[in-house]
């Protein structure tokens, strides 16, 4: 296939693949050539963007799969741009091309708050003998944050505002993870921001119910990935709990019932 | 004029030439000039087509160079893959930068109108080095001024009309600043544009 998206994609660099999509860095935009003695291909390039690419699924009828495809691609664009209008730090959209599965994203220039909580950057763990990002490991233990001039507490009370903003908005995250969060670099461009991203598998619910899990989900990801986890998301909690305001009741009542019985409501499936 | 060529796009849609003029002094003469072109027939119909073979964009409108590198992208993409909504590429540029479906209302609202007096002048195609710019000046008349002004130009209480920006909890925010006011609704404008073609 030749079109415009998938030389695009040829041209991007791979930077990590899950089991729905692989996810690029790439540059959409050029530089203008003026200064007329600028080479055809020039070096020069603009601000990087995110491409998701939505590749094509082996084992589904072709089209079935573009169906789907598509409807993911536009259910997550869609849920980027409510959460924009409602003034949820996320990724903005930047180019869509639905029928070849791809979504192209602002790029975030900073860290996961797993890597910056020290549970090392995504997927290193499945990667074999890899001796340099051990190492890396040892003298980051402390510092990234430092860098980033916040403790973790102000990371927990970002998070938990952040979520607030889009629960109050009835938009619902579905994989809330501290991989899913990104906290901008203070030198960026629109300064030190804790940023949202992923919302594959995001829907639109009013329900309390909904919104319980959601926290429950991220309270597994802290108790999995992160030692002494839980005063760490008290702290979330407390955050969330301010921002929502009188919503917070209803939600702290299912969360307790969720933490009881796992987040399946149903015992089918 | 500055030109912008993307690498991965098939050569006839490979190149974007953007000029922004300011102090326009025909916009009702381009205006008119387009629609009779539009109707013209036989060999001096395509001629005149060709004269003015130009997205014609009413700068107040646009925030940023993002903001019109995105719609002309979508345009592009849609141009490539066969599945125009309007009759050209640069008439889809004008919708798809207006946030509705709606072709009059974007073309009216976004294009050049008889009180116009600041243009975007876009043009994709091949490579057509300094003799676009040439055409562009032949149609409009004006200064030219470079893209970094664009921003200068932009009328925000029209821009956050037509993209129904008011209502936006994300602007309501407490103690923004106009300066920060303004790159969120960049933000906002930018995505609305970029995601059209999957827009519920």
């Amino acid at each position: 296939m030749d079109s415009p998206t998938s030389r695009l994609l040829a041209t991007a660099t791979l930077i990590s693949q899950g089991a729905e999509a692989k996810v690029y860095k790439a540059y959409l935009h050029p530089i203008n050539e003026n200064g007329s003695s600028v080479q055809p291909h020039s070096t020069e390039r603009g601000e990087p963007i995110l491409l998701k690419h939505r590749f094509h699924k082996q084992y589904r009828h072709p089209a079935l799969d573009t169906t789907l495809t598509k409807a993911r691609v536009a259910g997550e664009a869609r849920a980027i741009i409510k959460c924009i209008r409602y003034g949820v730090n996320v990724p903005g959209v930047r180019m869509v091309d639905a029928p070849a599965g791809v979504l192209g994203l602002e790029w975030i220039d900073g860290k996961s708050v797993r890597f910056l909580l020290g549970g090392g950057a995504e997927g290193v763990e499945e990667v074999v003998g890899e001796s340099e990002e051990n190492e890396d490991e040892e003298f980051i233990e402390e510092d990234p944050l430092r860098e980033y001039g916040i403790s973790q507490d102000d990371i927990m009370r970002m998070i938990g505002s952040e979520i607030a903003k889009i629960h109050k908005a009835d938009i619902v995250h579905g994989d809330l993870t501290t991989s899913n969060m990104i906290a901008r670099h203070p030198t960026s461009p629109k300064g030190l921001q804790l940023v949202l991203i992923d919302f594959g598998l995001a829907y639109t619910s009013t329900l309390a119910e909904d919104k319980a899990v959601d926290l429950y989900v991220l309270e597994r990801a802290f108790a999995s990935t992160h030692p002494a986890s839980e005063p760490l998301f008290a702290s979330v909690l407390n955050a969330y709990a301010e921002n929502m305001g009188k919503d917070w009741l209803a939600v702290s009542k299912k969360l307790t019932d969720v933490r009881l019985r796992g987040r399946k409501r149903s015992m089918v499936g | 004029m500055e030109t912008f060529h993307y690498a991965h796009l098939p050569d006839n849609l490979a190149h974007v030439h953007l000029a922004l003029f300011h102090d326009v002094s025909n916009a009702a003469q381009i205006r008119q000039r387009i629609v009779r072109a539009s109707q013209l027939e036989g060999p001096d119909g395509d001629k005149e087509r060709e004269a003015v073979n130009f997205a014609f964009v009413d700068a107040r409108l646009i925030t940023s160079l993002l903001h019109l590198q995105t719609a002309v992208y979508q345009a592009i993409l849609a141009a490539v893959r066969g599945a125009l909504r309007t009759k050209t590429v640069h008439s889809e540029i004008i919708w798809a930068l207006s946030p509705n479906n709606n072709i009059t209302e974007a073309i009216r609202r976004f294009g050049v109108s008889d009180t116009t007096q600041s243009l975007l002048v876009a043009r994709v195609g091949p490579s057509g080095g300094t003799s676009i710019e040439g055409h562009m000046k032949a149609v409009v008349t004006g200064n030219v001024l470079p893209l970094a002004d664009l921003p200068k130009l932009t009328d925000w209480a029209i821009v956050k009309k037509y993209y129904k920006l008011n209502a936006d909890p994300a602007l309501k925010a407490p103690g923004l600043s106009q300066d920060q006011q303004q790159l969120i609704a960049n933000d906002i404008i930018v995505s609305t544009v970029a995601m059209k073609s999957v827009a519920s």
